[in-house]
C-alpha cells in the first residue's frame, strides 16, 4: 500500500468512526433509559430533584411523540414502502423506455428527456 | 406476526412509546412504594426493568427504521417528480404525434386528389402541339390581343367577335343562338379572313358534350361550317346584339 493510499484509508476510517459516533449519539438521544436511571438515582438519594427529573422524562416522551408524528415516510411499513419504491422505479424505467422508443422513431422534434 | 408486519412504523413507534411510558411509570411507582413501605420486591421490579430495557431497545431500532424510511421517502419524492416530468414529456410527444397525424392525413388526402386529377388528365390527354396550334389560330385573328399598330378605325379587331363569344362556354351557358351570326361586324373577322378557319377544327378540349348538352336541339354546334349569311332572318338581331356586345366590351375596357 502506497503512503497516499494509507492516508486515504486512515481518513476513511476516521470518517466512519465519526458516522458511528453520530449514530450512537442518535440512538442514545432516542433512549429513555438515561432519564429513568437519573430518576432512580435521585430516589435513592432522596433528592428533591426527582420531580424535575420526572418532568424531564414526561417532556422527553412528549417530544418523542411530536417527533414521530412529524417524521416523513413512516405511514407505511418498510415492506410496503419498498414495494412502492419498486413500483415508482419501474414506472420511471418504463416511461424512459417509452420516450427513448419515441425519440428513435419520430422524425420531428422531441422534447429532451433530461 | 403478519399483522405486526402490516402495521405502519408510526403506529408501532407510538405503541412502543406508550409501553415505555407505562413501564417507566410502573417502575418508578414500584420503587417509590417499596422505599416508602420498606418492602423489597426484587423479582417484579427486575422483570419490569428488563421489559423496559427491551422496549427501549425496540424503540431505538424502530427510530432507526423510521430514519431509513425517511430517506427512502425522499428518494420516492424524487422519483415521483421524475415520473411527473416523464408524463409531461409523453403528453407533449403525444400532442406532437397528433399534429403529425393531422398533417399527414391532409397530405394523403391532397395526394389522392392530385392522383385523381392526374388520372383524369391522362384519360383525356391533349397534345401540346394541338394547343399551340389553337393558340396560333386564335391569336392570328387578333381575337386575344390587338395588333401593335392598331388605332381606332382599324378594321382588325382587338376583341373577340360576337360569334366567338357565342361559341365559347359562356355563350353556351347563356344559351345564345349561334346560327348565322357571321358577318355581323363589317370588316372585322371577315376582313381578317380567318374566322371560319378558327372555328372549323374541332379540338378535344372543346367538349362536344357541353355544346350538345347546353344547346337546344335545333342549334347545331358546327356553326363554323355554315357559310356566312346562312340565316338571313336572324341577321338584324345579331347585328344589334353584336353591337351590344361590342359596346359592352368597350364599356368593360
Amino acid at each position: 500500500m502506497t503512503p497516499s493510499c494509507d492516508v486515504k484509508y486512515m481518513r476513511l476510517k476516521a470518517a466512519m468512526a465519526v458516522v458511528q459516533q453520530k449514530l450512537e449519539k442518535e440512538r442514545e438521544e432516542c433512549s429513555l433509559l438515561p432519564l429513568v436511571h437519573d430518576i432512580i438515582k435521585c430516589m435513592d438519594k432522596d433528592s428533591q430533584d426527582v420531580h424535575q427529573e420526572l418532568a424531564k422524562l414526561k417532556t422527553k416522551i412528549q417530544e418523542a411523540r411530536e417527533q414521530i408524528a412529524n417524521m416523513p415516510g413512516i405511514d407505511s411499513s418498510p415492506v410496503d414502502q419498498q414495494q412502492q419504491l419498486a413500483t415508482l422505479r419501474e414506472q420511471v424505467r418504463t416511461k424512459n423506455q417509452l420516450l427513448q422508443k419515441y425519440k428513435s422513431l419520430c422524425m420531428f422534434d422531441a422534447p429532451k428527456a433530461s | 406476526m403478519a399483522a405486526v408486519a402490516e402495521r405502519s412504523t408510526k403506529e408501532r413507534l407510538f405503541s412502543v412509546l406508550d409501553d415505555l411510558e407505562v413501564l417507566s411509570r410502573e417502575l418508578i411507582e414500584m420503587l417509590a412504594l417499596s422505599r416508602s413501605q420498606k418492602l423489597p420486591q426484587p423479582g417484579e421490579d427486575v422483570q419490569i426493568l428488563e421489559l423496559l430495557v427491551q422496549r427501549d431497545r425496540e424503540f431505538q431500532d424502530l427510530m432507526e427504521v423510521a430514519r431509513q424510511q425517511g430517506k427512502v421517502h425522499q428518494e420516492m419524492q424524487l422519483l415521483e417528480k421524475e415520473v411527473e416530468k416523464r408524463d409531461s414529456d409523453i403528453q407533449q410527444l403525444q400532442k406532437q404525434l397528433k399534429e403529425a397525424e393531422h398533417v399527414l392525413a391532409t397530405a394523403v388526402y391532397q395526394a389522392k386528389e392530385k392522383l385523381k386529377s392526374i388520372d383524369k388528365a391522362r384519360k383525356g390527354s391533349i397534345s401540346s402541339e394541338e394547343i399551340i396550334k389553337y393558340a396560333h389560330r386564335i391569336s392570328a385573328s387578333n381575337a386575344v390581343c390587338a395588333p401593335l399598330n392598331w388605332v381606332p378605325g382599324d378594321p382588325r379587331r382587338p376583341y373577340p367577335t360576337d360569334l366567338e363569344m357565342r361559341s365559347g362556354t359562356l355563350g353556351h351557358m347563356a344559351n345564345l343562338p349561334t346560327n348565322g351570326v357571321n358577318g355581323h361586324l363589317p370588316g372585322d373577322a371577315l376582313a381578317a379572313g380567318r374566322l371560319p378557319d378558327v372555328l372549323t377544327p374541332h379540338y378535344p378540349w372543346q367538349s362536344s358534350d357541353i355544346s350538345v348538352g347546353m344547346l337546344p336541339p335545333h342549334h347545331s354546334n358546327d356553326f363554323g361550317l355554315e357559310p356566312p349569311g346562312h340565316n338571313k332572318e336572324n341577321e338584324d338581331d345579331v347585328e344589334a346584339m353584336s353591337t351590344d356586345s361590342s359596346s359592352s366590351s368597350s364599356d368593360s375596357d
